[in-house]
């Protein structure tokens, strides 16, 4: 049982992974953008500028849930000492700094038509832009301390204070006045999204999800061996 | 119709230029993710090749890894 979660056995099934999703995923985008562009209705008041939904909340969703993970990894890694975890933090960060960038950049091309401005210093996004220093500050300690553990450590700790501002994001449009929408999906209770625009949403959610699981199998695949690089060296 | 399409009732150029920046941007992310990938086996094979015959043997026998690397290295070429 325990030899399925081998490293080799690993390395074995995220190759395999790797080549499903690949074989799926144009066919599955294909589908999402059919339905995101041509199949679901313009909104009543925005228009077709609603479109930009189906790429920047699904981005904000990711950026967002990317982040947490990372912190609640690093908890662990500060608890449990895994190597295997730092290895998996290192390659969502990443993905999830892009994500949360393009939620700021289709977030202000939505803005445009819809509020009339680029950008405005409002909660919600101040705190996006918070978020995204937070993941420009774990990426680059990682890479500019040479010391090993000391940046697992100064990464694990920037991760864990930045999680802090994760509620902030969620609950910014509730707690202070801004221009953003209230939340329109809801986990619990009933959300104020028309089924028509709730499916291409969650089809580009579904997609982008897919792409992510696809470059982060890439990137731990990537980590396994250069592990295994520098090991063959010290032989 | 083409042109309504592209047009988005005026709305096109900003909903074009959002979906085209969050493609374009994932389209580079996975050509460089892959371009690392590929590097990082390409060299890890190299290096198993340069080892003297008997440690080559010793590494292939004793990781599933190195053999799997070789083995994808082998087909590729």
């Amino acid at each position: 049982m325990f030899s399925l979660f081998s490293p080799s056995n690993i390395f074995y099934w995220i190759g395999k992974l790797i080549s499903f999703i690949n074989s799926i995923f144009f066919i599955l985008l294909l589908v999402a953008l059919s339905f995101a562009l041509i199949f679901s209705p313009p909104d009543y008041l925005q228009g077709d500028s609603v479109r930009i939904m189906y790429v920047h909340v699904p981005s904000a969703w990711i950026g967002l849930a990317s982040f947490t993970c990372i912190a609640l990894l690093s908890i662990f890694n500060f608890i449990f000492k895994t190597k295997n975890l730092i290895i998996v933090t290192k390659s969502i960060a990443p993905l999830g700094l892009m994500f949360t960038c393009l939620a700021i950049i289709t977030g202000s091309l939505w803005g445009q038509p819809t509020w009339g401005t680029w950008w405005v210093w409002d909660a919600r996004l101040t705190s996006m832009v918070i978020l995204a220093l937070f993941y420009v500050g774990y990426i680059v300690s990682n890479k500019l301390i040479l010391n090993e553990e000391r940046a697992n450590k100064i990464s694990s700790i920037i991760a864990i204070i930045g999680l802090i501002n994760i509620p902030i994001i969620k609950f910014s449009v509730d707690w202070w006045n801004t221009l953003h929408q209230p939340t329109s999906v809801k986990l619990t209770g009933t959300s104020t999204i028309h089924s028509s625009m709730l499916t291409p949403l969650l089809l580009m959610f579904f997609v982008m999800m897919l792409y992510c699981a696809l470059i982060f199998l890439m990137k731990y695949k990537t980590e396994i061996i250069r592990m295994k690089k520098k090991n063959l060296k010290r032989l | 119709m083409i042109l309504n399409f592209l047009n988005m009732n005026g709305y096109g150029l900003f909903v074009w230029a959002a979906f085209s920046i969050t493609f374009i941007s994932c389209a580079i992310v996975f050509y460089k993710t892959q371009k690392t990938l590929k590097k990082y086996e390409r060299e890890f094979a190299k290096e198993i090749n340069e080892l003297s015959t008997e440690r080559r043997k010793l590494v292939i026998e004793n990781s599933k890894i190195a053999s799997q690397v070789l083995s994808s290295q082998s087909k590729t070429i």
